[in-house]
């Protein structure tokens, strides 16, 4: 039964004066190994449903993934039970009306028919081409979103996704690499090995850094992972309207370098394609940064609502369980620059630093932009242009906007790196970004060495 | 469920592995939360499943199946084993021996939070948000959760027992803005609350009501308030703060998967290596550290953890030095300590991983006033804003939601914006009091990621105030 079936199965159990089933389906499978090894294959498969249901302008919520009879009986009544205890909401949206979603690419039948043998040696690819401990996974998964209401919304979407994480390391040393794509030819697990090697070998003998500020060229990694903390304020309706975000009051303003531009774009073939949101609403691309004006932020159907200017969603509903983070910018977009490589942009840059990945980064202030968070797996000192001295990890508390003010180069070609860290069911997320070269990039501590 | 767990263990043998077990776990989870005087969650979501893990010739195999019947069992037993045989391991893994567990165990609990009404929960938290309201509040929310985990093991060891608990939790939040400067206050913990393993009597007893009127106006003050002053100070952290501060630089590097690097491609591993137990010096001679599955209401608290290894209460770090890790059966066996009792998985969709049960900064004495008092010159941190530690464990900072001056050992106007940083072991190093057993607090939280696919883990951590000197507070230059 394909997951709109089972949607419009679970809308006809439900009782209420408009009602929404959405479906969440996945099998995948991840073959996660460590010092060379194998040592967590898990392979899921899971089917999800989830029941809005309004009765008197009340809305209540549940989900179960029992897709018998009763147990989509057993599911209406706890929405009922969840709509009825409610009060009413005046700022309700309502339901999602019909809607043609456009046509996206996204789903690969040699992706999806790949099995727990193929992501085994998929992975076991990856480790015999490492010469130093291999750690990381090899994953594909099917994913299946479908929606349906008693507005006549029926939407459903089949994606696949790919991904490979290699992070070679033995004492004293590690670097990073990584694939993600939504065709199986999009990853080489052998070819990201071995670039993670190269990287590794490049980091021994790590020095310390004095804090301050540096000029840094910042790989795709990391500089998509810092811009994807700070969207979450910074580019959700949400921020905006609760007065929390860096965008309040700046919109149609210049804040950033001119050659700096962001959308989201989840239509993009080049990205993790999606045609529609989790409120079934069509997704839209949308300018974020123009040439360094910031230019827009995302919605949803309840902020549209709550803005009350006549505003509409622009596709970027999330699902229920994120729902009070409020509209979501998951599928970011950076713009290409003009220089070929970031060993190119370490020559624009003279003197400064070269940062590989990121690693546990947190929001010190979201109205200022603030993130801290360390490097990893490749951190070295840029010297004359070049990559010259490993530093051990550095702890840097930044200010995305000043980091942004400044930006003398960035690669042509971005790349798409994977955003799914697959907690809860799981749903191919990604972001399409080159690497930067920032004039400033605040270092304020150091850590631990490369390594494991 | 037992007689499922038995038929996906024996066709899990049957297919060639060595070892295998199986669970069964049927998880409802509950949250309502408001926003603004709205309702911005109420949900309620079901969850269930079988979970197979195998050895087969070394290797290991986790698959799963969310059909409670024969045909999940087997399909979830013959997949497991499938995946193990194509990605064989290099070595022999040797699991700690276990005397087969069989038990069972249910949280007690006086009122069970799902006969408790959703209009009653949709109730508090509207009362609750109604009285954070201050001029200058821009957002007000508020949020209750509910949760029942029934869960039965078996292992081909003989080990079969079943377990249900419970959990509830809550918290508020006010968020104040004025002036392009935003400030958040919570309680009685940031990120959603505190939880506790118990009945609903627990979120009636947090006393989100009567709280709130504080909060909100804590919230607007902070944003009338300095800037904390960077500088090497003398610190007290409040209980909940150091609750996390065990957490990330104590519970984590104890983790002994982490030590032994399986954790290396995404959480991280670990400064510690495993010949350190007994010799390393982690902290002063009052640091006092126990990992605790038994203790009452802990959100760690368990009769049998996911290998049916049984609860326990053992140091982890006494009086400064190292003295046990976090372990499973596996990595126990390869230290050739203990036999494991840390292994969970957050749902029946994952592998087992080694998480923190509960862990806890044993009390000194007094009280925090007395640790105040001790302060010439200082800063009181109180209520966790943001985190961030290195992959080793090392190099920490976190900021709190509010801080308050300390001159001539009594607390001064109220700070913003306050961070702080060290190194683990420096750090730790520096403790030089802990507050006593009347300011020991409980502090659940269900937000500790790990792993691949990730997991949530629902852990808690006891703590006092405790005074730390000479730490860096502040990062703007």
């Amino acid at each position: 039964m394909s997951a709109l079936d089972l949607a419009e199965r679970a809308l006809r159990a439900a009782e209420g004066d408009e009602a929404l089933a959405l479906v969440q389906s996945e099998r995948s499978g991840m073959a996660r190994f460590a010092g060379s090894e194998v040592h967590q294959p898990t392979l899921i498969e899971n089917e999800v449903v989830e029941l809005q249901i309004v009765r008197d302008g009340r809305l209540g919520i549940a989900s179960g993934n029992r897709t018998d009879e009763e147990g989509l009986r057993t599911l209406a009544a706890r929405a009922c039970e969840a709509a009825d205890s409610a009060p009413v909401d005046p700022d309700f949206a309502g339901l999602a009306p019909a809607a043609e979603p456009p046509a996206v690419e996204g789903y690969d039948e040699e992706a999806a028919s790949l099995g727990a043998e193929d992501q085994a040696r998929l992975a076991a690819a990856a480790i015999e081409a490492s010469e130093l401990d291999l750690y990381g996974f090899f994953t594909s998964g099917v994913t299946g979103l479908a929606l349906a209401s008693s507005t006549g919304l029926g939407v459903s979407q089949e994606m696949t996704d790919v991904a490979v994480l290699a992070l070679a390391a033995v004492d004293g040393v590690s670097g990073y690499a990584e694939q993600t794509g939504w065709r199986a030819g999009d990853v080489d697990p052998a070819g990201a090995a071995a670039a993670a090697v190269e990287k590794a070998r490049l980091t021994r003998g790590a020095v310390e850094l004095e804090p301050g500020s540096y000029p840094a060229v910042l790989e795709p990694p990391a500089f998509a992972e810092l811009l994807a903390y700070f969207s979450y304020d910074a580019f959700s309706a949400q921020g905006l309207l609760e007065e929390r975000s860096y965008a309040f009051d700046k919109l149609g303003t210049k804040v950033f370098d001119e050659r700096f531009s962001l959308a989201d774009d989840a239509l993009d073939p080049r990205g993790l394609p999606k045609a529609f949101d989790f409120e079934g609403t069509p997704k839209q691309r949308v300018e974020l940064v123009e040439n360094g004006v910031l230019s827009g932020v995302v919605w949803d159907r309840q902020s549209a609502k709550r803005a009350g200017d006549g505003r509409e969603s622009t596709g970027h509903g999330p699902p229920s369980s994120l729902r009070h983070w409020g509209p979501l910018a998951f599928a970011l977009s950076v713009a290409g620059g003009e220089a070929d490589s970031p060993a190119q942009l370490a020559e624009v840059l003279g003197d400064g630093i070269y940062v590989t990945r990121l690693h546990y980064l947190s929001i010190v202030d979201p109205r200022e932009g603030i993130v801290t968070g360390m490097t990893r797996d490749g951190t070295f000192r840029i010297r004359g242009g070049r990559i010259a001295d490993p530093l051990v990890n550095l702890r840097f508390t930044v200010s995305v906007p000043q980091l942004l003010a400044e930006l003398p180069g960035l690669t042509r070609d971005p790349v798409l790196l994977n955003h799914n860290a697959y907690y809860d069911e799981r749903y191919p997320t990604g972001l399409l970004s080159p690497a930067v070269a920032t004039a400033r990039f605040d270092v304020t501590g150091v850590g631990s060495g490369p390594g494991v | 469920m037992r007689e499922l767990c038995e038929q996906a263990v024996a066709a899990a043998l049957g297919a060639g592995a060595s070892y295998a077990d199986a669970r069964v776990v049927v998880r409802r989870a509950q949250v309502v939360g408001t926003r603004n005087r709205r309702v911005e969650r109420l949900d309620d979501t079901e969850t269930e499943g079988i979970g197979v893990r195998v050895l087969v010739d070394g290797a290991w195999g986790f698959a799963c199946d969310r059909r409670l019947d024969e045909g999940g069992a087997e399909a979830a037993a013959h997949k497991a084993v499938a995946f193990a045989k194509a990605a064989p391991g290099g070595h022999v893994r040797t699991l700690a021996p276990l005397e087969p567990a069989r038990g069972e165990f249910r949280t007690a609990v006086e009122r069970d939070p799902f006969s408790v009404p959703v209009a009653e929960k949709v109730e508090l938290c509207l009362r609750a948000e109604e009285a954070l309201r201050h001029e200058d509040v821009k957002v007000t929310s508020a949020s209750v959760r509910a949760q029942r985990e029934h869960k039965v093991f078996v292992s081909s060891e003989g080990a079969s027992t079943e377990q249900e608990l419970v959990e509830c939790g809550g918290g508020i939040d006010a968020m104040a803005a004025r002036d392009g400067v935003t400030q958040i206050r919570s309680y009685p913990s940031a990120h959603g609350g505190s939880s506790s393993q118990s009945g609903w009597e627990f979120v009636e007893g947090l006393g989100l009501e009567r709280e709130a009127p504080r909060v909100g106006e804590e919230a607007v003050a902070l944003v009338r308030a300095d800037v904390c002053p960077s500088g090497v100070t003398t610190v007290v952290i409040d209980a909940e703060q150091t609750a996390l501060q065990v957490h990330e630089s104590v519970g984590h590097p104890t983790e002994l998967d982490r030590v032994y690097g399986s954790e290396a491609a995404y959480a991280g591993t670990s400064f510690l290596a495993p010949d350190d137990l007994g010799s390393l010096r982690y902290g002063s001679e009052h640091m006092n550290i126990t990992a605790d599955s038994t203790t009452p209401g802990g959100l760690g608290t368990f009769a049998f953890d996911d290998e049916g290894v049984p609860a326990g209460r053992e140091p982890v770090v006494r009086e400064g030095i190292l003295s046990g890790f976090l372990s499973s059966r596996e990595t126990a066996a390869r230290i050739g300590s203990g036999s494991g009792g840390s292994m969970r998985a957050d749902s029946w969709s994952r592998m087992p991983l080694v998480r923190m049960t509960n862990l806890h900064l044993e009390p000194g004495e007094g009280s925090l006033e007395e640790l105040i008092a001790g302060v010439d010159e200082g800063v009181f941190l109180q209520t966790n804003k943001s985190w961030s530690i290195d992959d080793k464990r090392l190099n920490f900072q976190f900021g709190t939601q509010i801080a308050w001056e300390i001159k001539g050992g009594a607390l001064g106007r109220m700070l913003r914006d306050a961070t702080y940083t060290g190194q683990t072991p420096v750090f730790w190093g520096s403790l030089d009091a802990v507050a006593g057993p009347e300011e020991w607090r409980l502090h659940g939280l269900t937000n500790c990621g790990k792993g691949q696919p990730g997991q949530h883990a629902h852990v808690s951590h006891g703590a006092a105030p405790a005074r730390f000197r000479n730490v860096q507070v502040g990062f703007r230059q």
